[in-house]
C-alpha cells in the first residue's frame, strides 16, 4: 500500500470510530487503536513513512502530521461532547405553565362605552353627565311628552316614593338620557356638540334581553346649519368607524316626541340591515323649552342601547350575565 | 296591527308585489314586522306608530298606499236609508262624564236577524285575527278594522229605562264583562249605564247581560270618543285589553264616530236586515268638521333637512295625505287645513315630516360636511380611566351592579347611616325597592355568585352612583355622588396598598392616612376611614364575621369605598419628571422593640422628625412578636434611606444622624434597639 492511501485509510477509519464511540472508556479504546504509542496504527504508519523515497518524503511527512492533528483533535472533540451530561443541571421544563398573572379586566359594557366615546369624540362631541335621578321637567316637559302620554305612566317608570321626595316634586329614575341633553342646553348657548352615556332605567321583566337597568348613548348637536342629512353623515360615519369599513345608512320614518321628523336608523352589516338606534330632528318645542329659537338654530338628537352592540360584538346572548359579574365570564373580554 | 291584502284591495289597487308594498311602507313609516300567506290572501304585520291611529284601520293603510304610488282611495260612501220611526222616541242619552267622554252618538235598527255573517266577512275577520260571533258583532268588528273606530251593539231591548248615560263608576262598583268576568270598578273609570246598571265598560268591553244574543231584534249600535288616558288606565288596571281599549288610547279623528256609525247600519241593514230608525241621538260636543290651518315655508326643507323639496312635489303630497290647500301657493310659502283624521298635524315641522317620509329619506344626503371642533376629555373620564387601569393591572374586574337594594342587603355594608334610604314606589319591587347608599352590598352579592361557582378569589370593583337624597337640582356630589367600591378575599393591608397605589396613580405627591373607624359591619379594630391630604376619601376595612355570615360569604372580605369627586379634585395626572439622585445613598436597617399600643404611625413621626434633612425616606422592613421580647412588646424593623443632593455622605453623618433617631424613639416612644 503507497503511504498517502493507508494515512488516508488511518484519518477516515478513525474518524468514524470516534464518532460511533460513545462514551469516555470507547473513546479510550479508540485513542489505544489509533493513536497509541506502543500498538497503535500511527506507530504503524510511522515506519511506513520511513520507507518512502527523499523525493516522496516532505509530502508523506506533511500528510502524516495532518492525519494526526485531525484524528487527535477530532477524538479531544468528542471526549467534550460525551463528557457533558445528556440533560444540563440548569435545564427546566420549558412547558411548564407560565405564573398567573393577576390582571383584572374592564367591563364589557365599560369596553364598548370607551369605545363610543372615542369614536364620538373624533368627531368633536364632548361627553356630558347628568342626574339619575330625575325630575318631570326634565324627563318629560321638556322632552315635548304631554301629560297623559303613556311613557309617564307609574307603572312603566320608577317613581321614588313620595316620601323621599324633596319639596314633594316628583322625582324619578331617569328612563332615558336624553334628560341630560335638556340640561345641557338650558346651561349653554348654541352651538352645541355632546353625548351623554349612562344608566337608565325602566321596571320591565328581567329575562334574556330584557333588564331594569341599561346603559344607553345618547347623542345631540345644535347649530345654525345641523340638518337631518348632518345627522345621515355623523351616523354613518360612527357605524363606519364602529363596525369598520364602508357602510351605508338609512332611515326609516317613526315617532318619538322630542324629535320631529323622527327615524330608526339601519346600517348595512354584513348583507343585511342593522339597527343602530332612534334619531331624528330635534323638535321645535324641545329647543323652544330650553330657550332656543327654533327659527335660528336647529340640530339633531339620536339615541342607541349599549348592551345590544356589546352584545353582537361579543356574541353574549344573554343580558343577565353583564349584571351577575361572574369573573368567568368578565375575564374573557 | 294586521292588515288582509285582499281587504286592502277594496279601496286601493294593488298592482305590486307585497315585498315591494310592504318595502315602501316601511320605509314611508309604516314598519314590517312580518306577511304570511292566509289562504289566498296576505296578512301583513305593520308596526304602527302611537301617532298615527288612523293606521289601526284598512283604510288607513290604504290612503297610504294610494299616497305612495298616487292611485285613487275609494272610500265606502256610509249613507243607510232610515225609516221615519225616529231613533230619539227608542233612546235617550246624556254624559255625565264630559272629562271621560266628549262625543257619544247611538243609532238604533230594529228587526234584525241575528246569524252567521257572510263568508267574506268572516274570512277577512279570521285572516286578521278576529274571531266571529254573529253578523251585528262581526260588523262592529269589521267597521273598527276598516276605519279604526271602535263601535259596540247592544241588544236595545236589554237596556232598562230606554236610557244611555256616560258616567263615573262608583267605587267598588261591580260589573260582568262580554268575557263573562267580574270585574270591581274605580271612580276614574268611565262606564255605560242605562236607567239601572253598568252596561258596559266604555271603549274597553261591553256588558255580558247587553250583548247580541241570538234572540236580538232590536239594535243600539254606540259610536263615542272616550278619553285615551281613562281607557288606558281601565284597560291596564283591569288586565283587559281589546282591539278597541287600543284604539282608544290613542288620538282618534273626532268625524270618526259619525262616519263609523253609519257604515255599520249600512252593513247592518244589508247583512242582517232590520230597519233604521231616523236620526241619531248625540251627547256632547259636535265635532269639528276639520283641522287646524298650517302654513309650510319652502325653504324650511333646506334648513331642517338639508335638501330642496320642489314646491309642487310638496304640495301635491300633502294633498294626497288628505290635507286641503286654503288659497294659492305663492314662491315662499303655501298654506293647508289638516284633515280631522290626522289629529297629530298641527305644525310646520309635522307637515315638513309628513313630505319627508313621503318623497323618501334616502334622498338625504351622507356625506356633508360637518365643521371640525375640538373636544377633550373631561377630568371625570381622565380619572375614571385612571382608576380602571389601575385596579385592572393588580387584578380586579369591574363589575356592574343595578341601584337597587333591599333592607337586608344594604346592612351588609352602610358607612352612611345617618343619611334616610330613598325607595321607588313600584310594585316590581317590593323587596328590592331601596336605592343603594353604598355599593359595597351590590358587590359582596356577587362575590358570593362567585363563590358559589367555586371562585374564591374574585377581587370586584366597581364605579357608581350611591343616592343620598332625591333632589335633581342640588349638585351632584351632595345628593349622588359617585363612588368607587372594592371588595377582595385579600388582608386589610393588602387592600390598604391597592388604595394607596390608586391614590398615587391619580397624585403621586398625596398623602394618604388612616384613622379608627367604628363602623359596626367592621372587624372590631380593623376598620378605618382613609384620608386623602386630611380629608375623607371613604373607608376600608375588613367585615366582621357576623357580616360575612349574614350575606352567606364562606370567606371574611376586605372592604374599600371611595369618593370620586376628591379623586377628581386631587387629581395631577401629568406629573413633573423629578431628577434622579447623582450621590448614593446610605441604608440604615434599625430594629426596635415597642410596647404594643405604639403604632407605626407614631414610630415614623418620631424617626422623621429627629433624623435631619439628610433622611430621603422611612420604610417599614418587617415585624417581630415572641417570648424573646416579652408580653405587650413588638419589634418593627425600619429602613431608613439617607442621600445627600451634591456629595457623597461619609459615615460620620450618617451615624449622628442614626444616633439622633435613636435617641429621640427612646425618649418619647421608649423604645429600645433590639441587639
Amino acid at each position: 500500500m503507497d503511504p498517502l492511501t493507508a494515512l488516508a485509510q488511518f484519518e477516515s477509519e478513525g474518524l468514524a470510530a470516534i464518532a460511533a464511540a460513545t462514551d469516555a472508556a470507547a473513546l479510550e479504546q479508540v485513542r489505544i487503536q489509533f493513536l497509541g504509542k506502543k500498538q497503535g496504527r500511527l506507530k504503524d504508519l510511522q515506519s511506513v513513512v520511513g520507507k518512502a523515497t527523499p523525493e516522496e518524503r516532505p509530502v508523506v511527512g506533511k500528510r502524516f502530521n495532518e492525519a494526526k492533528d485531525r484524528v487527535t483533535e477530532a477524538l479531544e472533540a468528542r471526549l467534550n461532547e460525551v463528557a457533558k451530561p445528556k440533560i444540563a443541571a440548569t435545564a427546566i421544563d420549558l412547558t411548564l405553565p407560565g405564573v398567573p398573572t393577576d390582571f383584572g379586566r374592564l367591563h364589557p359594557l365599560t369596553q364598548t362605552m370607551r369605545e363610543f366615546r372615542e369614536i364620538m369624540a373624533r368627531f368633536g362631541f364632548e361627553v356630558v353627565d347628568g342626574p339619575e335621578l330625575e325630575d318631570e321637567p326634565h324627563n318629560f316637559n321638556a322632552l315635548n311628552i304631554p301629560l297623559d302620554h303613556p311613557a309617564r305612566d307609574p307603572l312603566d317608570n320608577f317613581y321614588l316614593a313620595a316620601a323621599c321626595t324633596a319639596h314633594g316634586k316628583p322625582v324619578l329614575m331617569r328612563s332615558q338620557t336624553s334628560t341630560v341633553q335638556i340640561r345641557v342646553m338650558e346651561h349653554r348657548p348654541p352651538p352645541v356638540r355632546v353625548i351623554s352615556i349612562g344608566r337608565v332605567y325602566r321596571p320591565d321583566d328581567i329575562d334574556a334581553t330584557h333588564h331594569v337597568m341599561f346603559h344607553q348613548m345618547e347623542g345631540l348637536m345644535i347649530g345654525p346649519d345641523v340638518t337631518m342629512a348632518s345627522l345621515k353623515s355623523v351616523l354613518k360615519m360612527f357605524a363606519a368607524a364602529y363596525l369598520g369599513g364602508d357602510t351605508e345608512v338609512r332611515f326609516r320614518p317613526s315617532f318619538f316626541p322630542f324629535t320631529e321628523p323622527s327615524v330608526e336608523v339601519d346600517v348595512r352589516w354584513k348583507g343585511g340591515w342593522l339597527e343602530l338606534g332612534g334619531a331624528g330632528v330635534v323638535d321645535p318645542n324641545v329647543l323652544q323649552a330650553v330657550g332656543y329659537n327654533p327659527e335660528e338654530v336647529g340640530g339633531f338628537a339620536f339615541g342607541l342601547g349599549i348592551a345590544r352592540f356589546c352584545m353582537l360584538r361579543h356574541g353574549i346572548d344573554d343580558i343577565r350575565l353583564f349584571y351577575q359579574n361572574d369573573i368567568r365570564f368578565l375575564k374573557q373580554f | 296591527m294586521l292588515v288582509s291584502w285582499d281587504w286592502l284591495k277594496q279601496y286601493v289597487a294593488l298592482e305590486m308585489s307585497v315585498e315591494e308594498l310592504t318595502d315602501r311602507l316601511t320605509m314611508s313609516g309604516l314598519n314590517l314586522e312580518e306577511y304570511e300567506a292566509y289562504g289566498k290572501d296576505w296578512v301583513i304585520d305593520l308596526e304602527v306608530t302611537s301617532n298615527r291611529p288612523d293606521c289601526l284601520g284598512h283604510l288607513g293603510v290604504a290612503r297610504e298606499i294610494a299616497v305612495l304610488y298616487d292611485q285613487t282611495l275609494k272610500i265606502p260612501a256610509a249613507q243607510p236609508v232610515s225609516c221615519s220611526s225616529p231613533a230619539a222616541k227608542q233612546i235617550a242619552v246624556r254624559i255625565d262624564a264630559p272629562e271621560l267622554c266628549s262625543q257619544y252618538h247611538a243609532r238604533v235598527i230594529r228587526g234584525v236577524k241575528i246569524g252567521p255573517s257572510p263568508a267574506w266577512m268572516q274570512q277577512r275577520l279570521q285572516a286578521v285575527g278576529i274571531a266571529c260571533v254573529n253578523n251585528v258583532v262581526d260588523i262592529t268588528n269589521y267597521v273598527m278594522l276598516e276605519c279604526a273606530q271602535p263601535l259596540h251593539a247592544f241588544d236595545l231591548d236589554r237596556l232598562h229605562g230606554a236610557q244611555i248615560i256616560v258616567r263615573p263608576a262608583k267605587k267598588g262598583e261591580k260589573f260582568k264583562a262580554i268575557n263573562q268576568k267580574e270585574y270591581e270598578l274605580s271612580p276614574e273609570m268611565c262606564l255605560i249605564a242605562d236607567a239601572q246598571r253598568p252596561v258596559a265598560l266604555a271603549g274597553v268591553m261591553g256588558g255580558f247581560d247587553s250583548e247580541i244574543s241570538d234572540r236580538t231584534t232590536n239594535v243600539l249600535i254606540e259610536a263615542a270618543l272616550f278619553a285615551p288616558l281613562s281607557v288606558r288606565n281601565t284597560a291596564r288596571k283591569l288586565d283587559l285589553h281589546s282591539p278597541s281599549s287600543y284604539r282608544f288610547e290613542r288620538a282618534l279623528d273626532p268625524q270618526g264616530p259619525d262616519y263609523a256609525s253609519r257604515r255599520c247600519c249600512e252593513l247592518i241593514l244589508e247583512l242582517a236586515g232590520g230597519e233604521l230608525c231616523e236620526g241619531v241621538v248625540s251627547a256632547g260636543e259636535t265635532p269639528a268638521p276639520s283641522g287646524p290651518e298650517i302654513s309650510l315655508r319652502f325653504a324650511r326643507f333646506q334648513k331642517v333637512l338639508g335638501i330642496d323639496i320642489p314646491a309642487e312635489t310638496a304640495i301635491g303630497i300633502l294633498q294626497r295625505l288628505g290635507l286641503e290647500q286654503i288659497g294659492t301657493a305663492t314662491a315662499e310659502r303655501a298654506t293647508f287645513r289638516a284633515p280631522t283624521w290626522r289629529r297629530d298635524l298641527s305644525r310646520e315641522i309635522d307637515l315638513i315630516e309628513e313630505v319627508a317620509r313621503i318623497y323618501g329619506y334616502d334622498h338625504l344626503s351622507d356625506d356633508v360636511a360637518v365643521p371640525l371642533c375640538s373636544s377633550s376629555k373631561s377630568q371625570r373620564e381622565r380619572v375614571v380611566e385612571r382608576i380602571g387601569e389601575t385596579l385592572t393591572a393588580v387584578g380586579f374586574h369591574e363589575a356592574m351592579t343595578a341601584a337597587f337594594t333591599s333592607e337586608n342587603e344594604q346592612q351588609w355594608f352602610n358607612p352612611r347611616p345617618d343619611v334616610a334610604a330613598l325607595y321607588v314606589d313600584h310594585s316590581s319591587r317590593r323587596q328590592e325597592n331601596l336605592l343603594r347608599r353604598s355599593l359595597i352590598p351590590s358587590l359582596i352579592t356577587c362575590r358570593r355568585a362567585n363563590e358559589r361557582h367555586g371562585n374564591f378569589q374574585a377581587k370586584l370593583f366597581e364605579i357608581a352612583k350611591v343616592y343620598l337624597a332625591a333632589d335633581p337640582d342640588r349638585i351632584e356630589h351632595e345628593v349622588e355622588p359617585w363612588q368607587i367600591g372594592l371588595v377582595t378575599g385579600q388582608s386589610y393591608l393588602e387592600l390598604k396598598g391597592v388604595t394607596e397605589l390608586l391614590a398615587r396613580r391619580i397624585q403621586p405627591h398625596g398623602q394618604l392616612t388612616v384613622r379608627p373607624c367604628d363602623l359596626p359591619q367592621f372587624t372590631p379594630g380593623r376598620g378605618a376611614e382613609v384620608l386623602w391630604n386630611g380629608v375623607r376619601w371613604g373607608w376600608l376595612g375588613e367585615l366582621d364575621r357576623s357580616v360575612c355570615d349574614a350575606a352567606d360569604l364562606r370567606d371574611v372580605v376586605c372592604v374599600a369605598e371611595l369618593d370620586l369627586q376628591l379623586a377628581e379634585r386631587n387629581a395631577d395626572l401629568v406629573p413633573r419628571a423629578q431628577k434622579l439622585p447623582e450621590y448614593p445613598g446610605m441604608v440604615r436597617d434599625l430594629n426596635f422593640v415597642l410596647d404594643e399600643p405604639v403604632l407605626w404611625s407614631d414610630l415614623e413621626q418620631a424617626v422623621r422628625s429627629a433624623a435631619g434633612p439628610l433622611l430621603e425616606q422611612v420604610q417599614f422592613a418587617s415585624q417581630y412578636r415572641g417570648k424573646q421580647l416579652g408580653a405587650d412588646k413588638k419589634s418593627y424593623v425600619v429602613t431608613l434611606t439617607f442621600r445627600a443632593p451634591d456629595r457623597t455622605l461619609t459615615s460620620d453623618e450618617v451615624d449622628a444622624a442614626q444616633a439622633a433617631v435613636v435617641k429621640a424613639c427612646e425618649s418619647s416612644l421608649q423604645a429600645t434597639l433590639r441587639a
